[in-house]
């Protein structure tokens, strides 16, 4: 049986993570403050087959729909992804890298601590942009780092920051949700030597896939090309699928253990399609697409497009309608205003037929938010004080 | 509020007119988001909103709110200017 690793010991002891990768025995790498008890990642560690309670390591995600799942990736697959991603980054010139989400999360894990320690670079730890004061210090002290942020963290970023210039900071990567397209020329005013890239992969990955440098496209929903080695696809039904050389090898949900054979072709929980040149574009998460009235709705599009036209943030709650068709509703952050929600309004109206337009347009001050950065769907559903600006009749 | 501010309220919700562009003179053929399932929200708003059910025909047949405020009025629901 493999052993529990909080982050909160790794916190005060680094080593604690080095002592873990080093040893022989799997390994979970978890938040104490989890959506699952110790005791569920402590049987599904004891449920992986005899092959892989050695030179393993397990992450806890939630994915899409709020269910934990254990994701399995072999240490080695890692490393060469780690190795992989040194080279396609270009970070040859990069000195040290500055965390800014929670080690457990796989891209901080794979791309940061592991990068670092293959290749003698320096691991500058913060507390992330809860303590904006202490990120500035940082930030104002680095030399030639890389930083690797969730999307969402732009905006937080720019609101803290957007003002500020750190020329210390020659690598941005993004990754976890959509790329912040908008926020570009603030990335850049930010950061002004750094280059930006969008990263794209998932849990089961391991966890990059695809990559692009921010110039080299215009939308949110540009991928890239898939990373050397890794091969993307799409089924019938729009779902986007990978292969790759470095996924992991299984994982653990509550219906016990599922193994992830090699060359087996995995899906992202994305829904993608081929774009020109190789690059591969984002349509959503799958379950973000449903059919209302007959029409084929994706709630990401609809979302991507009020951002083009919406100073905050935006998400959503998917909620059927009185005659039980599925909907949702559209949940803006901060409050707008009422020229603002009218303005919304406007854009709906100007791109989607009404099956794709949301039940309500609700506001909210700020979304609430998961420790990797990402908003919290299950918290946003739960909230249910949002006020209403508009309602579908 | 008044009948008639309802029924302004209903219309500019049901077809994400903007304020401005409302009048109570609007024909359909002058709302680009009135079309067939307009219709229907446009019915079921009028029935949660004034509690009077548009029949089918009544509803498919409206080319504008003057027909639709007429329709109103012989129901007793004051929505004339």
């Amino acid at each position: 049986m493999g052993s529990l690793l909080f982050d909160d010991e790794v916190a005060s002891d680094l080593d604690r993570l080095e002592a873990a990768w080093q040893a022989a025995e799997t390994f979970a790498f978890v938040p104490r403050k989890g959506p699952v008890a110790p005791s569920w990642i402590e049987q599904a560690l004891a449920s992986l087959p005899g092959s892989l309670q050695q030179g393993h390591f397990a992450l806890l995600t939630s994915g899409s729909t709020g269910a934990p799942k254990l994701v399995v990736g072999a240490r080695s697959r890692a490393e060469q992804l780690a190795r992989l991603l040194h080279e396609v980054q270009h970070s040859e010139p990069v000195t040290e890298t500055v965390v800014l989400l929670p080690l457990t999360y796989c891209y901080a894990l794979v791309n940061q601590w592991l990068w670092a320690r293959l290749f003698g670079r320096a691991l500058r730890m913060t507390t992330g942009l809860g303590d904006p004061a202490a990120v500035r210090r940082t930030l104002d002290g680095a030399r030639d780092a890389m930083l690797c942020l969730v999307g969402a963290q732009a905006q937080l970023l720019a609101r803290h920051f957007g003002q500020e210039a750190f020329g210390g900071v020659i690598r941005v990567h993004f990754a976890g949700g959509p790329f912040p397209q908008r926020e570009l020329p603030t990335i850049h005013r930010m950061f002004p030597r750094a280059q930006v890239y969008n990263n794209y992969g998932c849990a089961e990955a391991m966890p990059r896939l695809a990559l692009r440098r921010a110039e080299d496209g215009a939308s949110p929903a540009d991928l890239g090309a898939p990373l050397p080695g890794i091969e993307l696809q799409c089924d019938q039904t729009g779902r986007l699928l990978f292969r790759s050389p470095f996924a992991a090898v299984g994982f653990v949900d509550e219906q016990g253990f599922h193994a992830l054979p090699p060359g087996a072709l995995v899906p992202t929980g994305d829904l993608g399609r081929p774009g020109p040149a190789g690059r591969w574009l984002l349509d959503g998460r799958d379950g973000e697409v449903f059919k209302r009235y007959g029409e084929k709705v994706a709630v990401s599009a609809v979302v991507g497009k009020v951002l083009e036209h919406w100073r905050g943030e935006a998400s959503y709650v998917p909620t059927p309608d009185a005659l039980g068709e599925p909907g949702y509703v559209l949940v803006l952050a901060p409050v707008p205003s009422e020229d603002e929600a009218r303005q919304v309004l406007r854009t709906l109206r100007a791109h989607f037929p009404r099956p794709h337009w949301p039940l309500r347009l609700e506001g909210l001050p700020a979304l609430p938010r998961l420790d990797n950065g990402k908003v919290d769907r299950v918290g946003l559903a739960a909230i249910g004080e949002r006020s209403v600006h508009w309602r579908q009749r | 509020m008044t009948d008639r501010e309802r029924l302004k309220a209903l219309l500019i919700d049901t077809f994400l007119l903007d304020p401005e562009e409302f009048s109570f003179d609007l024909r359909r053929a002058q709302v680009d988001t009135w079309d067939s399932l307009g219709v229907v929200s446009l019915a079921v708003g009028v029935e949660q909103t004034f509690g009077y059910h548009l029949t089918p025909e009544e509803a498919m047949s409206l080319d504008g709110v003057p027909a639709l405020v007429a329709i109103l009025q012989r129901e007793g629901i004051s929505c004339g200017g």
